[in-house]
């Protein structure tokens, strides 16, 4: 009976003694950072690929080092961005993508341009960045269905700068069949997605003029599928400008 | 009473344990001087440092790392030269994923030659100068090795030349060793392999069998470190620049023929030290080139073999042969075809029929297949180093037929057979008039003379099970002809990996050369007929088409020569690295196979050339030509700058 109550005091003592600290000091982070990436002459944001392939925004938290180690999240497919969950602090905030960068330097590593933004991070930041897109790529018409059961669709592909470093000529242009509408170079049917690539500077033909493209591999399957045409030159991460995604039902 | 016994039993204590120094080398730590004072000792470092040299061996893949047993996702499946079941994309190097540290193990193998360097000096006097010398050089070549380990994957990295000493308490800042630039990285490997080339000796005295360094053997990896420099001063178009205008990532352009004419003097170094291995070669009979070509990777002997490294059952062993035999010779623990090449690798070959893009000629002249009694009868004259490579199906292995067939058509023959599918479709096979297996276990076909005969192959194509030879050929290449299907198993193969032979320095050679003559660089060598001698020779042993004259030689073919003689020997994946083309050839890219069916009404083969039956995409990112540095390297040393894109 006495080991019973020693054993029971003690058993007490261990659970009082260990369950008086806090275990986190911190407050979870709790604002926010959207906006977009739009293109300066259009004002329609720029269209990318969900996933590494695409724009991403980068934090530089300069309130906790002059050199700090940066922060990335990436943007949502039609240019926009969205993360909740930032910790207030102050930030140089940029973006990555298929466009002229923010940030510019010569061959010798000087910074030329510096357009990214400084903000001190309370609640909300939207930001919105006017860019230059490499290319820009635009439905002429909508997709058409045709006899034997493939679409034939029409763009027409322009430059977005005239900044003479960023004219590279075209090196691919594809026309990507997916089943969703996250329809991009890393996610395609393969089977009826009409990939294309131009060597040299022949790719510069087809700037400014409508350009059709068909559908391989014979008759899409019955079921409705999106169609997106992506474009890119050889000029930072040669990540891909979109035309924005397009449904269609099958008839 | 009791007092008298503790009284006694303290001053016994006392007396019995005071009188013992304390202050003697530990018994359990290896120290310096029993390391250093004998050739045994140095026999030990040497071991550690050899073993853990960066080669990509065949305990190797992109998947999984270095030194790593289990083989599955081949390095050969993400070039292109060949598909596999596990891999079916482009892919980066997988630092961090099955333990593989390549950070911190690089520096650790730099640490121990930084401290080999620093205190071999003062044990000088129990070894000769020759000798003291000999081990210093290997000390660089392994360091030099291990840079170039590094550079390859991320650029600039920190050069650290002698051993950091923490002591405890004080600041980390000095440990935090900033990245230097790329160039003064590969300028780094450089004078390592100088230095080991002035050093060591013709022969090395302790290992002569080529599993120990040499003054050729530095000078051989000095060639293939300076031309891959070359190529990414001329190739590269991604740059980085730290605070201080390092050039982190890339370098000028204008470093290019620099960097080439050292890897061209290195390579002429080894002129006439060794040769192409020709011992079962004639220059009239194929059988014998192929032949050749096949002992070439297991003669001990060989004079083309210039740094091996060695396996020893069971200490260091590898399963090469459990992973990569045809289905048919599959081994008691399963596995079998990881590596099937691609129709657009053996494209590559001369010999072979071939249309005028290139592309092998397996339809007549109004578009119907090609007719054939044996499945080998397409390859008939295919260049015997071809043959020495890759199993096309029909040939022999272990004195049995290698069958690959996808299965068998029942429709009519007698106005010829239409292609299956129109040209360019990635669809899947019609059904109809189509025999096929879904597994190894197969339920034979009535012919219509009433022979039984399989739908597939023993080696495949099974439709429902990827162990077989997806590609419609099996990879023959390294595999050990003696070994007895039961001891076909993983780590249990022992032949020995043959990381530089001389062919690789003559093709180091001849595409430095011809890098130097397209820029115009005109010494006094004739750089131009200087490749075309260098290629000619690779060709003639391989049993191929001879270069016609210098101009019909290009960058391209030189490269292509490349590619086949190296190929499934890890080095393709560099290669398209550092020529930075792995994003174009692997832009939206499905790989093409060669599929063999067999027509029960003609009682022929015919072959069907179409792209991977199951789709996969590969598509290779350019931001991976430099490697994310690893992030754990970066929490514990803040200096260092990630690479671009990640």
């Amino acid at each position: 009976m006495k080991r019973l109550f020693y054993y029971t005091a003690l058993c007490l003592v261990i659970v009082a003694g260990s369950s008086c600290s806090k275990i986190d000091n911190y407050p979870a982070p709790s604002d926010t950072i959207n906006g977009s990436t739009i293109d300066e002459v259009t004002g329609a944001t720029v269209q990318t690929e969900v996933g590494g392939g695409g724009t991403r925004v980068e934090l530089l938290e300069t309130s906790y080092s002059s050199n700090p180690v940066p922060i990335y999240f990436q943007s949502m497919q039609d240019g926009t961005f969205n993360n909740t969950k930032v910790f207030g602090a102050t930030y140089k905030v940029s973006v990555q993508g298929p466009f002229v960068p923010l940030i510019q330097t010569d061959s010798v590593g000087n910074v030329l341009t510096d357009s990214s933004k400084t903000i001190v991070l309370k609640n909300t930041a939207t930001l919105n960045f006017k860019v230059q897109p490499f290319l820009r790529v635009e439905w002429v018409g909508k997709p058409v269905f045709n006899a034997d059961s493939t679409v034939t669709v029409q763009v027409k592909i322009t430059r977005g700068t005239n900044n003479p470093n960023y004219q590279q000529p075209i090196t691919d242009v594809n026309l990507y069949v997916c089943n969703t509408h996250y329809d991009a170079n890393n996610n395609y049917d393969p089977r009826y997605s009409t990939l294309t690539s131009y060597s040299g500077t022949s790719g510069n033909s087809i700037l400014g003029q409508v350009i059709t493209i068909t559908t391989t591999g014979g008759a899409l399957p019955a079921q409705d599928v999106f169609f997106r045409v992506g474009a890119r030159i050889n000029a930072v991460y040669d990540e891909y400008n979109y035309s924005t995604p397009v449904g269609l039902t099958y008839p | 009473m009791k007092k008298y016994k503790y009284i006694l039993l303290t001053l016994l204590i006392l007396s019995v344990t005071a009188c013992r120094k304390l202050d003697i080398p530990p018994k359990n730590i290896i120290e310096d001087a029993d390391v250093f004072s004998s050739s045994a000792g140095i026999q030990a470092y040497m071991a550690r440092l050899y073993s853990e040299l960066p080669i990509e061996d065949f305990r190797y893949s992109p998947q999984r790392g270095l030194n790593f047993f289990w083989i599955i996702s081949p390095t050969p499946a993400t070039t292109g030269e060949a598909l596999s079941r596990d891999q079916t994309s482009s892919m980066q190097e997988n630092f961090g994923g099955w333990s593989w540290d390549i950070w911190g193990g690089s520096y650790t193998v730099i640490h121990d030659c930084d401290y080999f360097i620093q205190t071999l000096p003062s044990y000088a006097k129990n070894f000769t100068t020759a000798q003291v010398n000999a081990w210093l050089g290997e000390a660089y070549f392994v360091r030099g090795m291990t840079y170039f380990g590094l550079v390859k994957r991320f650029g600039g990295v920190p050069i650290v030349n002698k051993t950091l000493n923490y002591v405890v308490g004080t600041s980390t800042d000095e440990l935090k060793i900033p990245r230097s630039s790329e160039q003064a990285v590969w300028d780094q490997v450089a004078s390592d392999f100088d230095f080991a080339i002035a050093n060591l000796p013709a022969v090395n005295t302790d290992d002569g069998d080529g599993s120990r360094a040499n003054k050729y053997v530095a000078a051989a990896f000095e060639s293939r470190a300076m031309l891959y420099a070359g190529s990414i001063a001329k190739y590269n178009t991604t740059t980085l620049f730290d605070a201080n205008h390092n050039e982190l990532c890339g370098m000028p352009a204008s470093l290019a023929n620099g960097y080439f004419q050292k890897s061209y003097n290195a390579a002429v170094m080894l002129d006439g030290v060794y040769s192409l291995y020709l011992s079962a070669w004639s220059a009239t009979d194929k059988t014998a080139q192929y032949q050749n070509f096949v002992n070439l990777f297991s003669d001990a002997s060989s004079k083309e073999n210039i740094f091996v490294r060695e396996y020893q059952y069971p200490n260091s062993v590898h399963g090469y042969d459990a992973y990569n035999v045809p289905r048919q010779l599959i081994g008691p623990n399963g596995y079998s075809s990881e590596v099937n090449p691609t129709l657009n690798f053996v494209e590559m070959f001369d010999g072979i029929p071939k249309n005028a893009d290139g592309t092998i000629q397996n339809l007549n002249s109004s578009g119907q297949y090609n007719l054939y009694t044996n499945t080998m009868d397409l390859f008939a004259n295919a260049e015997p180093r071809l043959r020495a490579t890759v199993i096309l199906p029909g040939d022999v292995f272990k004195t049995q037929s290698i069958e690959i067939r996808r299965g068998i058509y029942t429709g009519s023959a007698s106005g010829g057979i239409n292609p299956l599918l129109p040209a360019g479709s990635r669809s899947q096979y019609p059904t109809g008039n189509l025999i096929t297996s879904s597994t190894a276990s197969q339920t034979p076909y009535t012919l219509p003379g009433g022979a039984l005969m399989n739908p597939a192959g023993l080696s495949g194509i099974f439709t429902g099970d990827q162990t077989c030879a997806i590609s419609g050929f099996s990879i023959r290449k390294w595999l050990n002809p003696n070994l007895p299907t039961s001891q076909v198993l993983e780590n249990n193969e022992t032949q020995t990996w043959i990381e530089m032979r001389y062919a690789e320095v003559l093709l180091n050679r001849a595409e430095a050369a011809y890098e130097l003559y397209t820029a115009g660089q005109a010494g006094t060598t004739n750089y131009q007929q200087d490749a075309f001698d260098d290629i000619n020779q690779i060709r003639s042993r391989a049993g191929a088409t001879l270069l016609s004259s210098t101009g019909s030689m290009t960058i391209d073919s030189i490269r292509i020569e490349r590619r086949k003689e190296l190929a499934f020997e890890n080095k393709t994946y560099w290669d398209l690295k550092r020529w930075r083309t792995f994003a174009k050839e692997q832009n939206g890219t499905i790989y093409r196979i060669l599929m063999p069916f067999y027509s029960s009404q003609a009682g022929k083969y015919f072959f069907d050339a179409r792209t991977d039956e199951r789709n996969d995409v590969y598509t290779y990112d350019p931001r991976w030509y430099y490697e994310q540095i690893p992030q754990g390297a970066i929490s514990k040393s803040t200096n260092l700058v990630q690479n671009p894109g990640y």
